[in-house]
């Protein structure tokens, strides 16, 4: 959406200015609510575990680590990391039993159609996060274009971890998994920490609102999981416009 | 201390497994005393593989004569860590449990160290680390290197009544095998051959095989598998990944210092996005965006055309 001034006809204009004053009296400002109770839990726990399993997982990963704190406590991370990662697994897979609509929701919007607005903002997003201060990125829809594939290379790469971890698991108690395999799951389980890793990062830096042009999104997901007015427009103007006007989820406060 | 090798000769053999007990005396590993506790593995071999607590077993192979004085030629081989120069199980370890004994080449173990994640036993291209569940370690040969430190030879060769094992420097073990490869040829086995020069760098368990390679169970050209080589790459490369992420953010961060914005409120009247600041409307209605990609990236730049920022 772009800052510059747009020429209005005066009929239009006295409109806007009767708009603004009447938000003035009010004092209040909406809000759009965008997630939903049981989608900001799921997304804590998981997240918290997705953190624990990385820094857990890293013991093993990196040598000098864990030659740094020696066997023994090797041992009690490993074990941690394997009740996490049930925690990990079961909890998503839990909170997605309970609200089928809701997933189907969410991978709708993944592989929603990318119109003109989604290829641009894909094409701006790199020179976008370098300059932010210049750039005026073109509205989007529920969840960007950028953020579709973010989110999606989150979720592949955390079903990766998952399923692999869980084979692992399998593989060393209830059934002795052949050498070669176990070696093919473990190289698939770096590849998903190597996403994780890398994805996650970003996905923490843009989420948490550490980018300044982000700032407040952490509220999304880690306060009352609503939106301001003017953030959602700039943010997301597409699907603002058609939440302001049904009304449905707004919240004035 | 010059490289070590263990030389076993299969043509000397007598199949007694005496090796695989004193393997299993010297180093207090247990085996299972229950009445038919072990599967049946159709032959002598026994128990069928090498596992958590057994280090060594005899292999027992039958395969058609192919000398005419015998009904079957019978193949005894000996399964066990062929202790690599290029050790992948050593090179994946991340506890620095599995290490190369730089005094004899012996691929050998420190428990005390193991974090029992297995990276060995995908690594090995012999398939030899096995995982013992309940010490929750992993298990192999180590090549006696506690032995051979005080002048010893390895228990497996020490029992050996028919000498078919024997132990000493590389070189020498190597000229051995080569001496008793001729005398096996000119006795009419074509196929045998000597196993371990090359393979994997060089082995410390050089085997002349009477009956060929695959005859006595051992892995024709065994290589580190490519399984093995991503995984150890996957280290390094996550780590540069990770670290490039991190410094990107940081540049990210740093040029979006003191980031503006003014609020702004969209009024589904009129369809206008109005700015709460200036009162301007900065957009009406909801089209699809119009401008190019570069003129999105310069029409603000300080040094653009236009001039002007967010600020």
């Amino acid at each position: 959406m772009s800052s510059e001034k747009i020429q209005v006809s005066p009929e239009q204009r006295a409109k806007d200015d009767a708009f603004l004053e009447d938000r003035k009296q009010k004092g209040t400002e909406r809000y759009i609510v965008r997630h939903s109770k049981q989608a900001r839990i799921t997304h804590g726990v998981t997240i918290i575990a997705c953190i624990l399993l990385c820094i857990s997982g890293l013991f093993v990963f990196v040598p000098p680590l864990a030659q740094a704190v020696g066997a023994d406590a090797v041992f009690v991370v490993r074990m941690a990391h394997r009740v996490i990662g049930v925690v990990f697994v079961a909890v998503p897979l839990v909170s997605a039993i309970l609200a089928p609509k809701g997933v189907a929701h969410i991978f709708k919007n993944l592989f929603a159609k990318w119109d003109s607005d989604d290829k641009k903002w894909m094409l701006l997003f790199f020179p976008y996060l370098f300059m932010a201060k210049w750039i005026h990125m073109p509205d989007q829809s529920e969840v960007k274009s950028g953020q579709r594939f973010a989110d999606g290379m989150l979720w592949f790469s955390g079903a990766l971890m998952g399923v692999t971890g869980v084979i692992m698991l399998l593989g060393s108690t209830v059934f002795d998994l052949d050498g070669g395999v176990y070696g093919v799951v473990l190289l698939l389980h770096d590849i998903g920490f190597l996403l994780i890793a890398v994805f996650g990062l970003a996905h923490i830096f843009l989420g948490a609102g550490i980018f300044q042009p982000y700032r407040g999104t952490h509220k999304l997901m880690f306060g009352d999981g609503m939106v301001s007015e003017s953030d959602a427009l700039y943010h997301w103007g597409h699907w603002a416009r058609k939440e302001i006007a049904s009304g449905e989820h707004v919240v004035e406060k | 201390m010059s490289e070590k090798a263990i030389l076993f000769d299969t043509s000397r053999c007598t199949g007694c497994h005496a090796c695989q007990i004193a393997c299993k005396c010297w180093n207090n590993l247990p085996s299972p005393t229950g009445l038919n506790e072990n599967k049946f593995s159709g032959s002598h071999q026994n128990p069928p593989d090498i596992n958590g607590t057994t280090r060594l077993i005899m292999t027992y192979t039958e395969n058609e004569a192919t000398i005419a004085t015998k009904r079957v030629n019978w193949a005894f081989g000996r399964r066990a860590c062929q202790h690599c120069t290029d050790a992948p199980c050593a090179s994946i370890c991340p506890a620095g449990a599995i290490y190369i004994d730089e005094a004899t080449g012996m691929v050998t173990t420190d428990d005390s160290k193991c974090v029992a994640c297995q990276y060995c036993s995908t690594a090995c291209p012999f398939d030899v680390p096995r995982y013992d569940g309940v010490q929750g370690k992993i298990n192999k040969c180590t090549g006696c290197v506690d032995r051979i430190e005080n002048g010893m030879a390895p228990a497996c060769v020490t029992t050996c009544q028919p000498e078919a094992l024997d132990f000493g420097d590389r070189d020498e073990m190597i000229a051995k095998a080569e001496e008793r490869l001729a005398n096996l040829k000119a006795r009419g086995y074509e196929d045998a051959c000597i196993y371990g020069v090359e393979e994997m760098g060089g082995l410390h368990v050089i085997q002349v095989l009477k009956y060929g390679v695959e005859a006595h169970g051992q892995v024709a050209n065994p290589q580190k598998s490519a399984v093995t080589t991503l995984t150890e790459i996957m280290k390094p490369v996550t780590g540069v990944v990770s670290g490039v992420t991190v410094l990107g953010l940081a540049a990210m961060f740093g040029l979006a210092a003191g980031y503006k914005r003014d609020k702004v409120v969209y009024n589904p009247e009129t369809e206008d996005t109005v700015s709460l600041i200036t009162g301007d409307v900065v957009q009406h209605g909801d089209p699809q965006d119009d401008k190019s990609v570069k003129e999105h990236i310069t029409e603000n730049l300080p040094v653009g055309k236009k001039g002007g920022s967010h600020e």
